[in-house]
């Protein structure tokens, strides 16, 4: 992988930027997270985190099965706020 | 490892990393203690919004403090923050809430913040496709604005580290130590101990369980508030829009990103630290969103969480030093912690350093009566 290759699509993060975080004793990928905001965008994560997490398995040698992920949380994907509004309006 | 440092921080969120950062730079060695990861507590939840409209006296000047730090903290810290003075404006949809406003405006004008109550027209100049229906007008201070509080936080936290001081993650206190009154040490859950003569309590939401640990009853129990988050989009308008209706909500767009990002104040209040997500709010605040700026309603959301807001019985923090010498607390900001935390940081560090802070927090001490609330809440 080159060194600015783009890991995080959404927020257009490289390798390098998450080596460089990675080597500042950030090891965690809540830490990357918000340091970075790989995961923060769009996709929430789905495209970066496993290649993210496989980046810092190789550099820390945690086995990437103990990497803790960030909680994932809804919605699944992006609704538009009309629909979540009218759901409300036909469920309230 | 050398356990023994001059103070100890407990709590790795704005409030811990902004007075450790300005103690460091007073010499002193600073060793932060987070139990879990830098702003897993309230900071890393919160929306970023920093606002000079309060109504009482010392969180004016507080926060005047804060607007002339932000302004500098790119330089101080050698990072970009992305403090952005975009404003905040307030919404009034009733003759009691627009009274509400003017009188705060009154006493907002004797520190000379530039606000003023504008009116409904003006509110749609300010924020373009507002929906005016039943809006008597806004209270508008220009000079409020926006911060990454993720980027603020770090960037305390690694000034904290070039000054020779130091953070550890994963590392829960269980018990501290005093001897003849005075702090001594605090033992980890994994059974560390750390040593120094100044304990700071930056615990956020669980600021009360930490001051237990050394005998002190503290009045700040945290309660649940939730956001979302929207996908990013073109720059559409600049302010916090804050509505204070009882089914209101507020909101503004990340300047550096482009995300709408907002929450509103749950009624009944729900107390406690859990941090789920429901299903309620995900639907009810694209609801109240939309309701005050209609055209928001093809952007997509695309992301729903939870924080605490750490309460206090009249909605202001506490920050002052305890009857346990060496025992200094800096908590219960009531949802306004990144706000207020960088000038809470100057003030903190001069209160251990010099007995007594530059601007006197008398307002905020610990054993003060509770007795007067924020209106502007």
């Amino acid at each position: 992988m080159k060194k600015n290759t783009v890991i995080c699509r959404c927020e257009e993060i490289t390798e390098q930027e998450i080596v460089a975080v990675i080597n500042q004793g950030y090891t965690s990928l809540d830490e990357i997270k918000r340091i970075l905001r790989c995961g923060m965008g769009h996709c929430q994560g789905k495209s970066c985190i496993m290649i993210i997490a496989r980046i810092l398995s190789r550099m820390t040698g945690q086995q990437i099965e103990r990497i803790k992920f960030p909680t994932s949380r809804p919605p699944l994907k992006p609704i538009p706020i009309a629909t979540l509004a009218k759901y409300h309006q036909e469920h309230a | 490892m050398h356990k023994t440092a001059d103070v100890i921080i407990i709590g790795a969120g704005i409030i811990g990393a902004a007075a450790g950062y300005y103690l460091a730079k007073k010499k002193l060695k600073v060793y932060v203690l987070e139990k879990k990861y830098p702003c897993y507590g309230s900071t890393g939840r919160c929306i970023g919004g920093i606002r000079q409209q309060y109504t009482h006296p010392l969180s004016i000047n507080v926060m005047l403090e804060n607007v002339r730090t932000f302004s500098t903290l790119k330089e101080e810290l050698g990072k970009d923050v992305e403090w952005y003075q975009g404003g905040y404006l307030f919404l009034a949809h009733s003759e009691e809430k627009k009274k509400t406003y003017l009188d705060a405006i009154q006493i907002q004008k004797g520190y000379a913040l530039p606000v003023r109550f504008v009116s409904s027209d003006d509110c749609t100049q300010i924020v373009n496709g507002l929906n005016t229906d039943g809006l008597l007008g806004g209270a508008y201070c220009p000079t409020d604005g926006q911060a990454n509080p993720f980027a603020v936080t770090y960037g305390y936290l690694e000034g904290i580290k070039k000054l020779n001081g130091n953070l550890f993650t994963n590392t829960e206190i269980a018990k501290i130590n005093t001897t003849q009154n005075k702090v001594v040490s605090v033992i980890t859950t994994t059974g560390d101990e750390y040593f120094a003569p100044i304990i700071i309590n930056a615990a956020g939401p669980w600021a009360k369980n930490v001051a237990e640990m050394a005998g002190i009853n503290v009045p700040i129990d945290p309660e649940r508030h939730e956001s979302l988050v929207t996908e990013a989009c073109e720059r559409l308008f600049d302010p916090m829009l804050v509505d204070y209706r009882a089914d209101g909500c507020y909101f503004i767009q990340n300047y550096g990103t482009g995300h709408f990002i907002g929450c509103y104040t749950p009624v009944p209040n729900d107390p406690g630290d859990h941090i789920n997500a429901s299903s309620e709010f995900i639907t009810e605040m694209p609801r109240r969103m939309a309701r005050i700026v209609p055209r928001l309603k093809d952007i997509k959301v695309i992301r729903q969480w939870a924080g605490s807001y750490e309460m206090t019985p009249d909605g202001n923090p506490i920050v002052d030093k305890t009857s346990i010498d060496g025992f200094y607390i800096s908590a219960g900001m009531c949802g306004h912690g990144f706000m207020f935390g960088p000038g809470l940081g100057k003030f903190m560090a001069e209160l251990v350093t010099d007995g007594k802070s530059s601007l006197p927090l008398g307002d905020f001490a610990l054993n003060r009566s509770f007795g007067k609330t924020e209106t502007m809440k």
